[in-house]
């Protein structure tokens, strides 16, 4: 009998509490009336918001008891009013919708710069696995540094050269202190050379916060150009000659060509001033920054001259492969995942003039590199026999660089052929380097950034579907972008311009350089410690030390 | 190799100059198109050469 009253007990206690529990949280219904004047501003209304409808809509929200389900948060109560005794009013609301917009376009383009920023570790690993492994520590020393050496310039130089006469960037709220190019008068237009304002992010104004984030996206790409270089150079490039080297192209080179794209300089002009569809349009930097770093690449390797051992006394290429493929592999999927930085932030935006573009700018990007590499392992698999795997890595690569000049402007199926065959020719590129112009560059990246970097700039004057809206107008032309396949041949002339640009003026600026760089610090390293690997000779450690590093057989010389 | 690089930047000049000389986007596209030839000459037809005299055990 006791048990029973001790179990009822507990019980009635027990319901008692969870009754408790309940009216701790209570259920909507259960919520206070509202005020008749709240129930008329809760109706659907059509004319302009007045401020008794901002004043019905604050409401005090008892948040004690937390808000698990997020609907007592972010409220009209957390819309920022400039006077607290007065409230929000109609200005504070306008107010708070543009913060709103350039906020996420802030957040979004600094995360998406984040992202490429990561692809500096992809690099890394590519190349140092593609290197042999005496070499493994002085090619990871290379693109770590390569970091800061080309934002050191970049900071110090590159950027107001880049952008300081881009104007307003509208996505980003404007930067309208970006407003100094040096342009001379030509063909009875003014041709755009080079940015003149931004220096140290302090002068003229440039202590601006959409400056800011410009910056931080733009330094991220001029970086990823410089770590394309030291893919080509590996194996025999003295560090301090690296550096200075890099110094340069990120100082100029690569700022140079990025004003004339990006920063209102003469080929975004094309359109406008001279007819030339939309100027020329590199959504994401095939060129600006992909064919920038292949053709640096190519110039460097031209005065470095192959590793030794790489060719025969007759000119016959010798296979050199690297000392680790899983870092290869995991590199490329590294890039892969940063290329969603690269190319969906180029949009600027999430919110207004395209921003919703993103997607499509995405799915673009992930078919193109899937695409790219089928492309590479079928053409390796049906000529050799075997799937190469360092080859299918760079097929995906080239895929993702074909596709980001033209992701911004062309449909999916365009976007899977323009990968294919980008996959496809990185592997006649690759054998055409090699065989014909007997340059050495141990990772492909001349062929994988410099040849499928001006193949996405053609793709944008073949395949753009005039489809993309980025607020109505491109480079200063009203409409979008449309290329040859959809009816404006002028737009592949302006892209083509751009393609002649590279090969006939970024490649001739980057040799100048470094045939300086070569004349005053000397490129190469010794043959001594060239054959010692360049790990303990450059860097004073190799980069395994726990490791016996077996002699490498002889090769035909 | 400083031929090679005076024949690569013809190339581009020529492209350029297609920008003054006339308003017909089929005249410019041939002059870029002629303009890219010039270029690829100068690297593959006449740096390339040069280069390759370069060698580390040809020196």
């Amino acid at each position: 009998m006791t048990k029973k009253i001790v179990f009822l007990f507990l019980l009635v206690s027990c319901l008692a509490r969870v009754g408790t529990l309940r009216a701790q949280t209570p259920a909507p219904e259960a919520q206070p009336p509202a005020a008749p004047a709240a129930a008329a501003a809760a109706a659907p209304s059509t004319g302009p918001i007045t401020q008794p409808d901002l004043k019905a809509a604050v409401q005090p929200t008892d948040r004690t008891n937390g808000d698990p389900d997020g609907s007592k948060t972010g409220t009209a109560n957390d819309i920022a009013v400039s006077d607290p005794a007065v409230g929000p009013t109609v200005t504070d609301v306008l107010n708070q919708i543009g913060a709103n917009r350039i906020g996420v376009n802030f957040g979004w383009t600094l995360l998406c710069g984040f992202l490429i920023m990561f692809m500096q570790a992809g690099f890394a690993v590519v190349e140092s696995g593609l290197c042999r492994a005496k070499n493994a520590n002085h090619t990871m020393m290379m693109n770590f540094m390569v970091y800061g050496v080309g934002m050191l310039a970049y900071f110090l130089i590159g950027f107001p050269l880049q952008m300081g006469g881009a104007g307003a960037v509208a996505n980003l709220g404007g930067t309208p202190v970006l407003n100094s190019e040096f342009a001379i008068h030509l063909f009875g237009k003014d041709i755009g050379l080079f940015g003149n304002t931004g220096y140290l992010l302090m002068h003229h104004g440039t202590y601006d916060v959409a400056v800011m984030v410009i910056f931080l996206f733009q330094m991220v790409f001029m970086d990823t150009t410089t770590t394309i270089v030291t893919g080509t150079c590996c194996e025999r490039w003295k560090y301090a000659a690296f550096m200075v080297s890099t110094m340069f192209l990120g100082a100029f080179t690569y700022p140079i060509f990025a004003n004339w794209a990006w920063g209102g300089g003469w080929l975004a002009m094309l359109g406008a001033n001279f007819g030339l569809g939309h100027g020329y349009s590199d959504f994401a930097g095939s060129g600006v920054v992909h064919s920038v770093g292949g053709l640096t690449a190519l110039a460097c390797a031209f005065i470095l001259g192959p590793r030794i051992g790489k060719f025969t006394r007759d000119g016959r290429p010798n296979a050199i492969p690297g000392h680790d493929i899983m870092w290869v592999l995991t590199g490329c999927f590294i890039l892969a995942f940063g290329w969603f930085g690269f190319n969906p932030g180029s949009t600027l935006a999430l919110s207004g003039n395209g921003g919703l573009r993103a997607s499509s700018v995405a799915v673009n990007t992930m078919l193109a590199g899937m695409t790219g590499s089928f492309g590479g392992i079928l053409y390796m698999w049906i000529r050799y026999g075997k799937p190469d795997a360092s080859m299918s890595g760079n097929a995906f690569l080239a895929g993702l660089v074909a596709i980001t000049a033209p992701s911004g402007f062309v449909n999916p199926i365009a976007a899977a052929i323009i990968g294919l065959v980008a996959g496809v020719l990185v592997c006649l590129s690759c054998e055409f380097v090699e065989r014909v112009l007997r340059v050495d560059d141990p990772v492909g990246a001349i062929s994988v950034h410099g040849t499928n970097g001006i193949w996405g700039v053609i793709a944008v004057g073949l395949f753009s579907d005039g489809k993309s809206n980025y607020g109505g107008s491109w480079n200063g032309v009203s409409g979008n972008v449309t290329g040859l396949f959809y009816g404006d041949a002028s737009q592949l002339v302006a892209q083509l311009m751009g393609v002649a640009t590279l090969i006939g003026f970024v490649f001739v600026m980057s040799f100048v350089l470094n045939l300086f760089v070569d004349w005053f610090v000397g490129q190469r390293v010794s043959a001594k410690s060239e054959l010692q690997g360049l790990d303990v000779p450059e860097m004073g450690a190799v980069a395994y030390p726990d490791f016996i590093l077996k002699p490498e057989p002889a090769m035909a010389v | 190799m400083i031929v090679g690089l005076a024949v690569t930047f013809l190339g581009f000049v020529i492209a350029f100059v297609s920008l003054g000389v006339t308003d017909s986007t089929g005249v410019r596209m041939v002059m870029v198109l002629a303009g890219i030839v010039v270029c690829l000459f100068g690297i593959m037809g006449v740096i390339t050469p040069a280069y390759q005299k370069t060698w580390i055990w040809k020196r």
